[in-house]
């Protein structure tokens, strides 16, 4: 990647609260309590970069993903997406930016159960406006990539776990997005599959940069960089030469934190 | 051009999208299609109810073949007589100057009165009795031979010539006291009148069950005034008058309101609305029957695609995170709501005759009347039109709602 490259995501002084409950019943002029799933995060995220999303429960990985996906937007700070502030984006041209930049790898995978491998994998180029036969075909270029080059017609119902989760990193993948995100791609995965899975996901998507979010560290050793948080605070930024398997998250914080404040 | 090419691409694929969807959610879709169905009958059959009131009333009157009724103050049930009051006085002489007029075949008083009835003298059971006069030639009967010669026992309003003691029954009356033709009943207006009047069936008539929608037996009306204490006042319900085939019936109520002002003279039309005005139950009844069917319709088509598009809000969030439009998933719905409303609409429609029939066989066993459930052609298409449209609405309103909510907040 060149130096003067600018990154593919930026995000700079992130900050994401929520409001809990409503509180009519008490007072209109009560403050709401809220809380803050994301405290002041900048990182930035380079083109065809792998990066590894850790941290407990809360910690705010699904909100960070959520935000750099542009499925939601910050309380303050901005996501810059190729130079685009996605806060300035209606919703529905944030849909068009998700559909067009953004590939999504959900845990649960959710495909649609009346469509074959094939169609769950076609269904984003619907909304392109594709033409059928080239939807079929791009679709079963990527099963085949990701190993399911014999089950194009089966419906999710006859896949495994696995072949599942094959078929939804296909689908992430068929508009040639710049980004895919996944929320713990392998969560459901047996460790056997799931490093398979990694593999196939690494392979096929060479020029794309990756977001995963788990608490896997195999998931996490495919990636270029990993990003540490904790009650929404940003913690370690380490690149893959640091040894995450043998040092603790709280010793790789400390040996990180001034990385992760350069970044910043 | 290409936009369009592109628009309609995504058409084609939205419907290959819905219909894999209803085929592969096969249980989901036909009990989506039941509801549907069981929507647009609901909507069918109250509404055929609510109609069938007012027409079987409009069609009474219209089988009963006359031309204008003669009424004095209002019509109404009354406790006391059952049936109708019997407030024409004179009924006897006022029908007898109508019958004089131009265009007038024949003016027919009618009382109406509720009557001590036994094959055996000793159990009694109350039935609606009517009284007609003349020989009963406005009575259809479909065994024996009616009514023998005239009135005598009216003898010129002095009510002391002989008692016939003929009466007709109809066919229910028959086969609950197990009697025909020759046979005898006890009658009269009290048990002790009851038990010293012995009449003999002369014939089975169904003209004034159909027309009232209970057992009856009629009887001539100055026997009938007699035996239920009424011969001293000549009360009749109403005076029914047939006109001549070319009389216009405008022109003789008009020529009869003129001197006959202190009654009022109705088409068969105005008598029905005098009734029913009168029965606001009724008409109540079936207003609202007519409107619960179709607020009935929409809720339950409404309330069943709301509650499949909901089933389905975690994948239509998953799908609209990975970048397709609400207008595609609204499409997708509104879709849903189109296939499930057509396929329910005319299953809907196709079964109500049929349904309509069985309903009108079981008010005939427990009304008497026939063709109570009257379900017109414009209320099966109306029926199919609510089913499509409020399918599709429905579907859509709720496909919209549910594609507003945040992605996040359902995967």
């Amino acid at each position: 990647m060149p130096a003067d490259t600018p990154p593919l995501i930026e995000c700079q002084n992130l900050t994401r609260s929520y409001t809990l409950g409503t509180q009519r019943m008490l007072s209109r002029s009560a403050e709401r309590p809220t809380v803050t799933a994301l405290d002041t995060i900048s990182i930035s995220i380079d083109r065809g970069e792998v990066v590894g999303l850790s941290g407990p429960s809360g910690s705010g990985k699904s909100t960070l993903l959520h935000l750099i996906a542009g499925l939601d937007t910050p309380t303050s700070g901005t996501v810059t997406f190729d130079g685009t502030d996605l806060k300035t984006l209606s919703g529905r041209r944030r849909t068009k930016h998700r559909l067009e930049n953004v590939g999504i790898v959900f845990q649960h995978f959710h495909l649609l159960d009346a469509l074959s491998a094939r169609g769950n994998v076609a269904l984003p180029l619907v909304e392109l406006g594709i033409k059928k036969r080239d939807r079929r075909v791009r679709a079963k270029e990527l099963l085949e990539a990701v190993g399911l080059g014999d089950r194009i017609t089966h419906k999710p119902a006859q896949l495994s776990g696995g072949e599942q989760q094959r078929v939804a990193i296909a689908r992430a993948l068929v508009t040639n997005p710049r980004l895919v995100i996944a929320d713990e791609p392998t969560g459901e995965l047996d460790t056997e599959t799931g490093a398979q899975v990694l593999d196939r996901f690494k392979s096929v998507a060479e020029d794309t940069a990756i977001v995963l979010a788990t608490h896997d560290p195999e998931t996490l050793a495919i990636a270029d960089r990993v990003i540490s948080l904790r009650d929404g605070k940003l913690v370690a930024d380490t690149s893959k030469s640091a040894d995450i398997s043998e040092s603790g998250p709280r010793s790789q914080t400390e040996s990180v934190s001034s990385q992760s404040n350069s970044v910043q | 051009m290409s936009r369009m090419l592109a628009g309609g691409r995504r058409f084609i694929a939205v419907w290959g999208l819905v219909f894999s969807q209803l085929r592969h959610h096969r249980f989901r879709t036909l009990l989506a299609i039941v509801g549907i169905v069981l929507a647009v009958l609901t909507m069918t059959l109250l509404a055929g109810t609510g109609y069938g009131v007012l027409e079987t009333g409009e069609s009474q009157f219209e089988s009963a073949d006359r031309d204008l009724w003669v009424t004095s103050g209002p019509v109404a049930l009354s406790a006391a007589s059952g049936g109708f009051e019997n407030t024409l006085y004179d009924a006897h002489v006022v029908s007898s100057e109508m019958s004089e007029y131009d265009g007038v075949r024949n003016a027919v008083p009618l009382g109406f009165h509720t009557v001590y009835v036994s094959d055996d003298g000793s159990e009694f059971d109350t039935i609606v009795a009517t009284g007609v006069t003349g020989s009963g030639s406005a009575v259809s009967i479909s065994e024996g031979e009616g009514f023998s010669g005239g009135d005598t026992h009216y003898a010129g309003g002095e009510y002391d010539g002989p008692m016939t003691h003929e009466i007709l029954i109809d066919p229910q009356l028959a086969d609950r006291y197990d009697v025909g033709v020759g046979d005898t009943l006890y009658m009269g207006g009290s048990l002790a009148a009851a038990e010293s009047n012995e009449f003999t069936i002369v014939g089975i008539s169904g003209t004034f069950s159909q027309f009232l929608g209970t057992p009856t037996a009629t009887a001539r009306l100055s026997e009938l005034q007699t035996v239920t204490g009424t011969e001293r006042v000549d009360a009749a319900t109403f005076i029914t008058i047939t006109l001549e085939d070319d009389a216009d019936p405008e022109v003789v109520q008009a020529a009869l309101q003129g001197d006959f002002d202190e009654y009022e003279i109705r088409t068969n039309a105005e008598q029905l609305n005098a009734v029913v005005q009168n029965q606001a139950l009724v008409l109540a009844g079936a207003v609202t029957l007519v409107v619960l069917a179709f607020i009935a319709g929409l809720a339950l088509t409404a309330n069943l695609l709301a509650l499949i598009v909901y089933q389905q809000r975690e994948t239509l969030a998953a799908i609209n995170a990975m970048g397709v439009s609400r207008g595609t998933i609204v499409s997708l719905l509104a879709g849903h709501g189109f296939a499930i409303g057509v396929l329910g609409g005319i299953i809907g429609a196709a079964v109500t005759p049929a349904a309509a029939a069985a309903l009108n066989r079981v008010a005939y066993e427990l009304t008497g009347f026939e063709g109570l459930v009257v379900v017109e052609t414009d209320v099966i298409i109306l029926g199919l039109v609510v089913a499509v449209v409020m399918g599709t609405v429905a579907a859509s309103v709720a496909g919209w709602r549910v594609s507003r909510l945040p992605a996040i907040d359902q995967l």
